[in-house]
C-alpha cells in the first residue's frame, strides 16, 4: 500500500451521469427520460429489467408521478411530453395520433381532446390513437429499450428493491440504492460472494469492507504516536534534512514503508521554539531506523536530539482508489470489456478466444530460455481473455511474465500495463521487461520519488529530470532554482507544474509499458491512459479491489500471476478479513472455475527441500529444474545429520513467553540455539548474506537480533548483517540457508500464526541449499499438516536433537493430528 | 540463449469488437408483483381520466392546424434539429435484403407557441402508420 498526493483528484469518472437510470444505471440518452415534476427530477430508462413494467412506468406507478421530459440528445430533443392541443402532460392520458395523409403525428391527450368532433374534420386520423405507454412500457420507437447487452451490464434491480427505494424516497429523495442495504454500525459486514448480479451488487458488498479496513488502518496509525524519540540530523543528496530515529514496532501492527508520512515535532523548550515538520520514509536501515526526509528545512532544530514526538499521517489515497475503482467498474461501460465484466462477475460466458497471430517462438529477448511449462503459459495466456498463472515458488513467474508482456506489446494493441501489489514486485518485473528491449516506464507515488530503487533509470520522475533536450531547458532550469532554493515563487512554480506535467504526459505516452503498483493505476497522472492488455504479478496478495484498480482503465486481455497456494492479501482489520476481503481475485476466479496454468519446474531449492512442498501444497506435480549437484554447497562443512539431505529438524522443548510488549511471543532456547547454528554457518564459510532467520513473532524477531549481536561467538558486524524477519516479509525472495524459528511451544494454545498452512508453504520454499526448522514437535504435531512435516522429517532420519556437533535422531512421540473439520 | 523471433510485429488481428454472451439468466417475474403493479397501473389511468372527465369547462377550443411548411419538402426539417444520426427517411434492414422495417414520420410538437416538426423512425407495423398507408395504397387504387 503506498501513498500519493493527489487529495484534489476527483473520481469523476465513477460518478453516475446525471441522467442514468435511477433504478439500473442505464444512460443512453435515446432510452432515458426524466421524471418532470418538480420535487423528483430523476431519470429512468425504458427497459424491463427484472420487473413487469419498464423502469420509468414503475416509477410514475409508484411515485404516482405524470409528467415526463425527453433528453436533450434524444431524436426529439429536450421536450416535456404534452397534448398538443390543450398542453395536457400526464403520460397516462397520451397518446399519437398521425395525418390523414401526411406522415406527420402529433401527441393528443385521450381526454378530451381526442373526443373532439371537429378534429375529424381537420386531416387528422382518430381511428389510429396509439397511446404513449403500451404493456407496462413506453412506445419503444419514441424512449428505446436499451440494448440486452446494456442491460446485462447494468444494475439488476429486483421489483422488492424498486418498492424500498421509492418507499424511501418520500422522505428522502437524494437516496440512493446503496442507502438500502447499508449495515447499521454493528451489524457485522455482508460476506463476500463468488457471484455477483452486477457491479453495483459487487461494490454494495466490497465498499462497506473497504471502509472497515480504512477505519481500522487510520486508527491504527493515527494511535502510533512516540513520545521521547531521539534523533540523529543528515542531510540528503539533494539538500534536504534527514531525521534518523528508531520507531519500535509490534506483532501484527503497524510496519513503516518507504514513502508513509510521519509527523515529527519538537515542544520547544528556553533556546528553540516549538516545531513540527512533516516527512516521508525514504528508507528502513537494518539497524531499524527509519529514515525520515522532512518537506521543509527552515528551522528545523538540528542541534537538538533528544524529546522528539513522532505521529503516523494517515492517508486514504489507496482506499479512496480502490472505492474510486468500483464506482468506475459498475457505472463506466468502457471500463472494461463485456467479456471481462460478466466474467469478474462470475456470470457464464461463452469461452472467448483472442484472435492474435500467435508468434513462432514464445520467449523473449534478453531472458533466459523458457522451459515447457512457462512456452504454454505464455502461448495460453496471449490466447485468452482472462487468465490465471500459478507460479510456485522459484519457477520463474517473474520470467515468464515479462515474456508474455513482450508479447503482449508486440501485438500492436496499445500500451501494457503492468502491476503488483508491492513495489519489490514491480521493480524486479520493470527490471526484467526492460531486459527484452521494449520501453518501460515505472511510475512511483510522489511520496516514493526520494525512495531509493534498483530500476531508478526506469522511473518517470528519473526519465523527466534526465531529458536532456533543448526544450526542457526550461523545466531544467527551474528544476535546478527549486534544488536550491527549496521552493519557487508561485508563477514559476506553476510554470514548473505545467511543464512537468507535460513532460511526464510525453515520456510515459512513448513508452511500451507502464510499471505501477495496484494502487499506483489510479495515479491521476494514468488518469486519461487507457489499458487493453493488463498484467498484474503478486496478484494473490492483492485483495480485489486494489486489483481492480488496474483494471478498470479498459481491460481486454487481463493476467493474473500469483499462488494461491502462498500467503495471502495482508488485511488488518479482523472484521472485514472475516468477510473475506482477505480473499484474492485469483482464488476466486479459482473457486469459480477458471484453471490456473501452473508453472511446474522449480530452479530454487535442493529437490530434497521441494520434495515436501511439492506434494503437500502442489499434488507433487513440482519437478526439480535443479540438481542435487547444482545444490551441493561445497567447501561447508555443516553437521547436516544425512549427508545428501540439506535439512533437518532440530527438536526443542525449551518455553515460550510472552514478550516485554505483551503482544507477541518469545523463545529463549530457541534463540541460543539459532545462534549457534548461524556461528556454525558463518565458521563453515557462509556469509551473512547467505542466510536468512525467519520466525513468525515479532518479539522472537527482536530476541534474536538482540541475542544474536550480545551473545555471538563471532565478530557483531557479521550477526548484524543477517537478516531474521517474518514469514511475510521473505514471501517472494530467497535465500541459500534458513533457519526457522517456531517459537510456539505450549500443551494447551493453538500454534498462532503457524497454523496457516499458506505460511508453513512460503517459510519451507525460501532456502535453496539448506533448511532447518526448530520447534516443538509434541505441540506442533497436533496441527496435521505439520504432522505430516514432522512425518517427513523423521521417514527421512531429519528429525534430531541434542547438542549441533552430536545430533541423533529424536525418539520424541508425535500426537495424534485434530481433525480438520469443514 | 535467445529463442527469439523480433520479426513477429507483422499482421496481428486485433480485434475491437466486444463481444461477449453471456448466457442469459432466465428472468422471472413474480406473477404477484405483476398482478399488484397491473392494478396500481389501471388505477392510475382511470383516475387520469376521470379527472379529465369531471372538469366539464375544460372543454378545449382546438388549434390543431398542420402547419403548411410541414407539407413543403417532406425530408426539410425547418427547425435546424435533425433526427439526430438517424437522418435519411428510411434505413434498411441491417442484413441487407432492402425490406424496410422504419419509416421516417415528423412529429408535429409546439416549443412555446411556435410549431416545429422533428424527424423520427417509427417502425413499418406501427399502427399510427398503417392508418396512413393504408389510406395512401386506397387513394392510389382509385
Ligand atoms: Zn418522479
Ligand atoms: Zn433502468
Ligand atoms: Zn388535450
Amino acid at each position: 500500500e503506498e501513498t500519493g498526493e493527489d487529495e484534489s483528484y476527483d473520481f469523476g469518472k465513477g460518478d453516475f451521469t446525471e441522467h442514468a437510470c435511477r433504478y439500473c444505471g442505464v444512460q443512453n440518452p435515446a432510452c432515458v427520460v426524466r421524471c418532470n415534476v418538480p420535487s423528483c427530477r430523476k431519470w429512468f430508462c425504458n427497459s424491463r429489467g427484472n420487473t413487469s413494467g419498464s423502469h420509468i412506468v414503475n416509477h410514475l406507478v409508484r411515485a404516482k408521478h405524470k409528467e415526463v421530459c425527453l433528453h436533450k440528445d434524444s431524436p426529439l430533443g429536450e421536450t416535456i411530453l404534452e397534448c398538443y392541443n390543450c398542453g395536457c402532460r400526464n403520460v397516462f392520458l397520451l397518446g399519437f395520433i398521425s395525418a390523414k395523409t401526411e406522415s406527420v403525428v402529433v401527441l393528443l391527450c385521450r381526454e378530451p381532446c381526442l373526443s373532439v368532433n371537429a378534429l375529424k374534420d381537420m386531416n387528422w386520423d382518430l381511428s389510429q390513437w396509439c397511446p404513449l405507454i403500451d404493456d407496462r412500457c413506453f412506445l419503444q420507437w419514441l424512449v428505446k429499450v436499451p440494448s440486452e447487452q446494456e442491460q446485462l451490464r447494468a444494475r439488476q434491480i429486483s421489483a422488492q428493491q424498486i418498492n424500498k427505494v421509492e418507499e424511501l424516497w418520500k422522505t428522502n429523495p437524494d437516496a440512493t440504492l446503496e442507502d438500502l442495504e447499508k449495515p447499521g454500525v454493528d451489524d457485522e459486514p455482508q460476506h463476500v460472494a463468488f457471484k455477483y448480479d452486477d457491479a453495483y451488487q459487487y461494490q454494495n458488498v466490497f465498499a462497506p469492507l473497504v471502509k472497515l479496513e480504512a477505519d481500522y488502518d487510520k486508527m491504527m496509525k493515527e494511535s502510533q504516536s512516540k513520545d521521547n524519540v531521539t534523533i540523529r540530523w543528515d542531510i540528503g543528496l539533494n539538500k534536504k534534512r534527514v531525521a534518523y530515529f528508531v520507531f519500535p514496532k509490534e506483532d501484527n501492527e503497524l510496519r513503516l514503508v518507504p514513502g508513509d508520512e510521519l509527523r515529527l515535532r519538537y515542544p520547544g523548550d528556553a533556546n528553540h521554539p516549538a516545531w513540527q515538520s512533516v516527512g516521508h520514509v525514504i528508507k528502513l536501515t537494518a539497524q531499524e531506523e527509519v529514515a525520515l526526509e522532512l518537506r521543509a528545512s527552515q528551522g528545523v532544530p538540528v542541534d537538538v536530539n533528544h524529546g522528539f514526538s513522532v505521529d503516523f499521517v494517515w492517508k486514504s489515497t489507496s482506499f479512496d482508489r480502490m472505492q474510486g475503482a468500483m464506482k468506475t467498474f459498475a457505472v463506466d461501460e468502457t471500463s472494461v470489456s463485456g467479456y471481462i465484466y460478466h466474467h469478474l462477475l462470475g456470470h457464464e460466458v461463452e469461452v472467448q478466444v483472442v484472435r492474435n497471430t500467435l508468434p513462432r517462438r514464445f520467449g523473449a529477448p534478453g531472458l533466459p530460455e523458457l522451459n515447457a511449462s512457462q512456452v504454454f503459459a505464455v502461448k495460453s495466456v496471449l490466447q485468452k481473455p482472462i487468465s490465471l498463472i500459478q507460479g510456485p515458488p522459484g519457477t520463474g513467474k517473474t520470467v515468464t511474465s515479462a515474456a508474455i508482456v513482450y508479447h503482449m506489446a508486440k501485438q500492436g494493441q496499445g500500451q501494457v500495463l503492468v502491476c503488483a501489489p508491492s513495489n519489490v514486485a514491480v521493480d524486479q518485473l520493470a527490471e526484467k521487461i526492460s531486459a527484452t528491449g521494449l520501453k518501460v516506464v515505472r511510475l512511483c507515488a510522489k511520496s516514493r520519488e526520494a525512495v531509493s530503487s534498483p530500476v531508478e533509470h526506469l522511473t518517470l520522475h528519473y526519465q523527466v529530470r534526465h531529458l536532456d533536450t533543448s526544450e526542457k531547458s526550461e523545466l531544467h532550469k527551474l528544476q535546478q532554482l527549486k534544488d536550491e532554493q527549496g521552493e519557487l515563487s508561485s508563477s514559476d512554480e506553476k510554470k514548473y507544474k505545467a511543464l512537468k506535467r507535460a513532460t511526464e504526459r510525453e515520456i510515459s505516452q512513448s513508452a511500451d509499458v507502464i510499471c505501477c503498483t495496484c494502487v499506483g493505476a489510479g495515479d491521476p497522472r494514468l488518469a486519461n491512459f487507457r489499458f487493453r492488455q493488463v498484467l498484474i504479478d503478486e496478484s494473490t496478495q492483492a485483495n480485489e479491489p486494489e486489483c481492480l484498480i488496474p483494471l478498470v482503465l479498459g481491460a481486454k486481455q487481463v493476467v493474473l500471476v500469483g499462488d494461491h497456494c502462498q500467503l495471502g492479501p495482508v488485511i488488518m482489520c479482523k472484521k472485514a478479513a472475516r468477510a473475506g476481503l482477505a480473499q484474492s481475485l485469483f482464488e476466486r476466479l479459482v473457486i469459480l472455475g477458471v484453471k490456473p496454468i501452473r508453472l511446474q519446474v522449480q530452479y530454487r531449492m535442493h529437490p530434497a527441500l521441494s520434495e515436501f512442498p511439492s506434494n503437500s501444497f502442489y499434488e507433487g506435480t513440482l519437478q526439480n529444474g535443479v540438481t542435487i549437484n547444482e545444490r551441493q554447497s561445497s567447501g561447508i562443512d555443516f553437521p547436516w545429520p544425512v549427508p545428501n539431505r540439506p535439512m533437518f529438524f532440530y527438536v526443542q522443548m525449551g518455553q515460550e513467553e510472552i514478550s516485554a510488549s505483551g503482544t507477541s511471543y518469545l523463545n529463549r532456547t530457541e534463540a541460543a540455539n539459532v545462534e549457534k547454528i548461524v556461528t556454525t554457518f558463518l565458521r563453515s564459510g557462509v556469509v551473512p548474506n547467505q542466510i536468512g532467520v525467519i520466525t513468525p513473532y515479532e518479539g522472537q524477531r527482536a530476541y534474536i537480533v538482540n541475542y544474536m549481536s550480545r551473545n555471538g561467538a563471532l565478530r557483531q558486524q557479521l550477526y548484524k548483517e543477517i537478516e531474521v524477519a517474518s514469514v511475510d516479509s521473505f514471501q517472494g525472495r530467497e535465500k541459500d540457508y534458513i533457519i526457522l524459528s517456531c517459537v510456539r511451544s505450549n500443551e494447551h494454545q493453538g500454534i498462532g500464526f503457524l497454523n496457516d498452512p499458506r505460511r508453513l508453504n512460503v517459510a519451507l520454499t525460501r532456502a535453496r541449499y539448506g533448511i532447518v526448522v526448530l520447534g516443538n514437535p509434541k505441540v506442533l504435531s497436533k496441527q496435521p499438516l505439520w504432522n505430516s512435516l514432522l512425518t517427513h522429517y523423521k521417514e527421512h532420519e531429519c528429525l534430531v536433537e541434542g547438542p549441533l556437533n552430536n545430533l541423533k535422531q529424536s525418539m520424541v512421540q508425535f500426537q495424534k493430528p485434530k481433525k480438520i473439520y469443514n | 540463449n535467445s529463442d527469439v523471433d523480433d520479426d513477429d510485429g507483422g499482421a496481428h488481428v486485433a480485434s475491437d469488437d466486444d463481444e461477449v454472451q453471456v448466457r442469459p439468466k432466465v428472468v422471472k417475474v413474480d406473477p404477484e408483483e405483476e398482478v399488484e403493479f397491473d392494478r396500481e397501473l389501471r388505477a392510475l389511468m382511470q383516475e387520469s381520466l376521470d379527472s379529465r372527465k369531471l372538469d366539464l369547462r375544460s372543454r378545449p377550443t382546438l388549434n390543431m392546424m398542420i402547419p403548411m411548411n410541414v407539407f413543403e419538402g417532406s425530408t426539410k426539417d425547418h427547425h435546424g434539429r435533425a433526427a439526430e444520426g438517424e437522418s435519411g427517411d428510411e434505413t434498411l434492414d441491417e442484413d441487407g435484403g432492402g425490406v424496410n422495417k422504419e419509416v421516417s414520420v415528423r412529429v408535429l410538437v409546439k416549443r412555446g407557441h411556435k410549431q416545429q416538426t422533428k424527424q423520427m423512425l417509427i417502425p413499418r407495423d406501427c399502427s399510427l402508420v398503417q392508418g396512413t398507408k393504408q389510406k395512401e395504397a386506397a387513394e392510389l387504387e382509385e
